[in-house]
């Protein structure tokens, strides 16, 4: 029983929509400019410059809403691990762990891939500094995991039945 | 309808969604500080009629300065323009305060904070008005498509946002006691005069709107530093301690046998 991976889902959120939106926006405006460009006739080398780099900054969110439903808590023997698509996964060894506290967390406004209903990779945060945040909020109820190096940030949906499966695994 | 007032009525949305939002958001979603939006609005236009026109007018005609000299006009007298928008709107920012209610809702840094970057904000928001109104008195843009005033939407969104970090200085300082809100109040007005330099020195005719606009952006990376160094010393009171509503699961026991 023991051996076995547990899986936790996170608490749902709107952060798929949020990226969802600036994906679009970015590709969007990025079309926008381009039609005029394209039908004034203008060189091909223009028409890259300037229409291409919004839709390359809105294809990684829209390929990061498609993962949002992947983001998972494995609990294993003796890791936890943090997931989210195949870009992010974070691996906190259970003896490593040194607190497992809940609190609200204190944005700031240092540019990080935060947005609201979902927080992902290294946030700055004006009161904790650095987290490493798999999370589908951005700064409320995060259940803060910490290491002596690290501090890691997530949301489980069923936060009892995480915290009581982490703590037994801790405890033996 | 001037062209000018969809663009205002849109920057006036952007703000209040973006720098409103943003106090909501950072305060812990604390709706208190969004009433504090309300009472700056009318300040700007008080301000510059009553305050800064008559007192520039009669300190020019009692010195015989004509208006519009450009680099002919008196050093003394640019540095007096230069520094009367900072010194009086600095000081009139804060006047909602003069209200021993108001006084007393700043009881902590946290709240002194918010506070104060709600009633920039919305000072900024009055003057965003402002000078619209001023711009739809001017008969030289009646011709322009509404969609030109992009350089007016970008400018008073950032504007905004300084005015609500310069008057969240000076109120931290009002907080912490006399001493320290004099030290505030200056480094506002400090701020403040930095932030118009580029301004002042387009209409003297030394650079250009646009080299003037690129000089807005210092200052405005200072204000965002200083923002954050505010807000980092607020997350130490306890105000914001209680925000953060820490539940403690599991803290490891140290390890006896390492001692």
């Amino acid at each position: 029983m023991r051996n076995e991976s547990l899986h936790f889902k996170p608490r749902p959120s709107v952060g798929w929509a949020w990226l969802a939106v600036i994906a679009l926006a970015c590709i969007g405006i990025g079309a926008l400019t381009a039609l005029p460009l394209l039908h004034a006739d203008a060189p091909i080398g223009i028409l890259l410059l300037v229409a291409l780099p919004l839709p390359l900054i809105g294809v990684p969110f829209l390929v990061l809403a498609i993962w949002f439903p992947t983001m998972r808590y494995q609990l294993d023997e003796r890791s936890l691990t943090l997931r989210y698509g195949p870009v992010l996964t974070y691996q906190i060894p259970l003896n490593e762990i040194q607190t497992i506290r809940k609190r609200n967390l204190s944005i700031s406004l240092l540019s990080s891939m935060r947005l609201p209903g979902l927080a992902l990779f290294t946030v700055h945060y004006t009161d904790l500094g650095n987290v490493k945040m798999c999370a589908t909020a951005a700064a409320t109820g995060i259940l803060l995991v910490e290491t002596a190096k690290h501090k890691y940030g997530l949301t489980p949906a069923d936060e009892e039945g995480f915290l009581a499966a982490l703590q037994a695994r801790i405890g033996s | 309808m001037p062209p000018i007032t969809i663009m205002a009525v849109i920057t006036l949305i952007a703000s209040v969604g973006l720098w409103g939002g943003l106090i909501y958001a950072c305060s812990g979603r604390d709706r208190r500080y969004l009433g504090w939006l309300l009472p700056g609005l009318p300040l700007s236009a008080f301000v510059n009629l009553l305050v800064k026109k008559p007192l520039i007018v009669s300190v020019g005609e009692a010195a015989n300065i004509p208006p519009g000299l450009g680099l002919a006009t008196p050093v003394w007298f640019i540095i007096f323009l230069w520094l009367v928008p900072p010194v009086t709107e600095e000081a009139v920012k804060v006047a909602p305060l003069l209200w021993p209610s108001a006084r007393r809702a700043i009881k902590s840094r946290t709240a002194a904070l918010w506070t104060g970057a709600a009633l920039g904000v919305s000072f900024g928001l009055g003057e965003a008005v402002w000078i619209a109104y001023g711009i739809a008195q001017s008969p030289q843009y009646a011709a322009y498509p509404w969609y030109a005033f992009t350089g007016y939407l970008g400018e008073r969104l950032v504007v905004c946002f300084c005015h609500g970090v310069m008057t969240a200085l000076v109120v931290t300082g009002l907080q912490q006691g006399r001493g320290r809100a004099w030290v505030g109040y200056l480094a506002a007005v400090g701020l403040h005069a930095l932030l118009n330099t580029g301004a002042v020195l387009a209409q003297l005719g030394v650079i250009s709107p646009a080299v003037a606009g690129l000089i807005l952006m210092p200052p405005v990376l200072i204000m965002f530093v200083i923002f954050e160094s505010l807000r980092r010393r607020a997350a130490g009171d306890p105000e914001s301690q209680a925000a953060a509503a820490e539940v403690i699961y599991f803290r490891r026991e140290p390890d006896r046998n390492a001692e």
